[in-house]
């Protein structure tokens, strides 16, 4: 797994110029490989692994982790997630989630989005059409409060 | 092997426009890629945008190794026996995520079943893999080229390749010889040069890319073996011709038509039949030559060809055609299909 070093150590570097504005929320984003195997007793067993051996075909699980560590509520709260080109979304977790198609210009359930192909027919959108995920949370996170997140995905 | 990051960025990852999702292909996305995930935080505290906060992950898309070989079409080549060139046309196709060169092989099979059912029974020669440069399905020795592995197939790219053998000859109607062409994926890279043999990534998985033989099993290769085969075969169909010849008398100068004898002057007619046998090929182009002895005379224009028989009655029909020279009677069918009999008839006098 390459984890980008880089934006880590810019994080550490930056944090002090926001500190007085409440730089206060964390957040964790994991992929995961879903391996499913049959076992000596002929039973499936699925198992989530770390990413290191990953081909064309294999699931996903992305796992997003938030935190509001500071001391007041976080309001307004929305956690977005662009789909790298090569995963197609393959559903979420909970139906909370916000789904586009068009890059993130317009935003709801898969069934109410429509994808205009190349010839400029209109078709419904269908889950590989998706291009970005979004948790629009109504209330405010309170302070020390925890959640995760978590959408599916395939290796195109 | 997570990391909380809190990372202060000024602009959204969602007013990043993103390309849309193209459609899922077999082959899928390029081996040694890499696939970054970002997630993004917005939020307010007491009604002042924060900073977004971002992290991501990436890992790198491992090679896959698949490939299929099949068939074109669903049915037997059907030979016949001396046939040179007889072609048995396969479709190799490349459903790696990665560019690969594919060692080819073309097999004979002893006994057993054959590809479209009939027991294999006989060995074809001169066996050679094609590449079917112009996609027709036929070997043609000017246009298609002798392959022994197919250099850097790209990804998802398919190539149709023709395994060509001459029939022995002698062979019978219902006589099979079952082909098998394999496959194997190697390493590409270098053009025009057959790579190396590929293994797959033992032990832990490394950070940079894997391989991994995801391969089905063909007819005769195991899964997850870099390779994959199939069968077709080849049916003999011949055609098997038996002749029979018959006369009768027509009339004499004296009885005329009625109970005519067999004396000088009396006028015969003969008929020779081509009986194909049923469940074999159409014979074409049979030439039919009869001497006719001395003690005859042909009758000018009487030769009729491509006449019929009913049970075993001559109808002494057909059309006018055929020739005599130097005393003898000849003739040409043009086709006499499997399973039906068509005749030759002409008449002579005696002298």
């Amino acid at each position: 797994m390459l984890r980008n070093l880089f934006l880590f150590a810019a994080a550490t570097a930056a944090v002090p110029a926001f500190a007085q504005a409440d730089p206060s929320v964390s957040l964790a984003s994991d992929v995961m490989v879903e391996r499913t195997t049959v076992g000596p007793d002929g039973r499936t067993q699925v198992s989530l692994e770390e990413p290191s051996t990953v081909v064309p075909g294999d699931k996903l699980v992305f796992v997003l982790r938030y935190r509001n560590n500071g001391r007041q509520p976080a309001a307004d709260f929305v956690v977005t997630n662009p789909l790298p080109a090569a995963v197609a979304f393959q559903g979420s977790n909970d139906g909370s989630a916000q789904l586009s198609v068009d890059g993130g210009r317009s935003w709801g359930a898969i069934g109410d989005l429509m994808v205009t192909e190349g010839d400029g027919t209109r078709r419904a959108a269908r889950m590989e059409d998706v291009t970005h995920v979004r948790w629009t949370f109504a209330q405010p996170i309170p302070a020390g409060e925890a959640g995760r997140l978590m959408f599916r995905g395939v290796v195109r | 092997m997570t990391s909380k990051l809190t990372f202060p960025i000024s602009c959204s990852a969602a007013a990043i426009a993103f390309a849309m999702a193209s459609p899922a292909l077999a082959g899928g996305t390029l081996a040694g890629s890499s696939i970054t995930n970002t997630a993004t935080i917005n939020y307010n505290v007491g009604g002042v945008a924060q900073p977004a906060v971002n992290d991501s992950e990436t890992f790198v898309v491992d090679r896959r190794i698949d490939l299929t070989v099949a068939e074109q079409g669903t049915s037997t080549t059907v030979v016949v026996p001396g046939q040179s060139n007889a072609v048995t046309a396969f479709t190799l196709i490349n459903t790696a995520n990665a560019v690969l060169d594919f060692n080819l092989a073309a097999t004979q099979t002893v006994g057993g079943t054959a590809s479209h059912g009939g027991t294999d029974n006989f060995d074809v020669t001169g066996v050679t893999i094609y590449r079917d440069v112009n996609n027709n399905g036929t070997f043609e020795s000017a246009t298609d080229v002798a392959v022994t592995f197919i250099d850097e197939l790209g990804i998802d790219a398919s190539v149709p390749l023709l395994v060509v053998a001459n029939i022995p000859a002698g062979r019978a109607t219902g006589d099979v010889a079952n082909i098998r062409l394999t496959a194997t994926a190697r390493e590409g890279g270098v053009a025009a040069t057959l790579g190396a043999a590929l293994t797959q990534t033992t032990g832990a998985n490394t950070a940079g890319m894997d391989t991994v033989f995801g391969d089905a099993a063909g007819v005769a290769d195991a899964a997850r073996d870099a390779a994959h085969s199939d069968d077709d075969d080849y049916t003999v169909q011949t055609a098997t011709l038996t002749l029979d010849k018959r006369s009768r008398i027509v009339s004499d100068p004296f009885n005329g038509t009625t109970n005519p004898k067999f004396i000088p002057g009396a006028t015969v007619e003969y008929c020779i039949s081509i009986a194909n046998a049923a469940g074999g090929a159409a014979a074409s182009n049979i030439v039919i030559t009869d001497v006719l002895p001395t003690t005859l005379t042909f009758v000018a224009g009487s030769i009729l060809l491509n006449g019929t028989v009913t049970g075993s009655t001559c109808n002494a029909d057909g059309t006018a055609g055929g020739s005599f020279a130097s005393g003898t009677v000849s003739g040409t069918l043009a086709s006499v299909a499997a399973g039906a009999t068509r005749t030759l008839v002409f008449r002579a006098t005696v002298n």
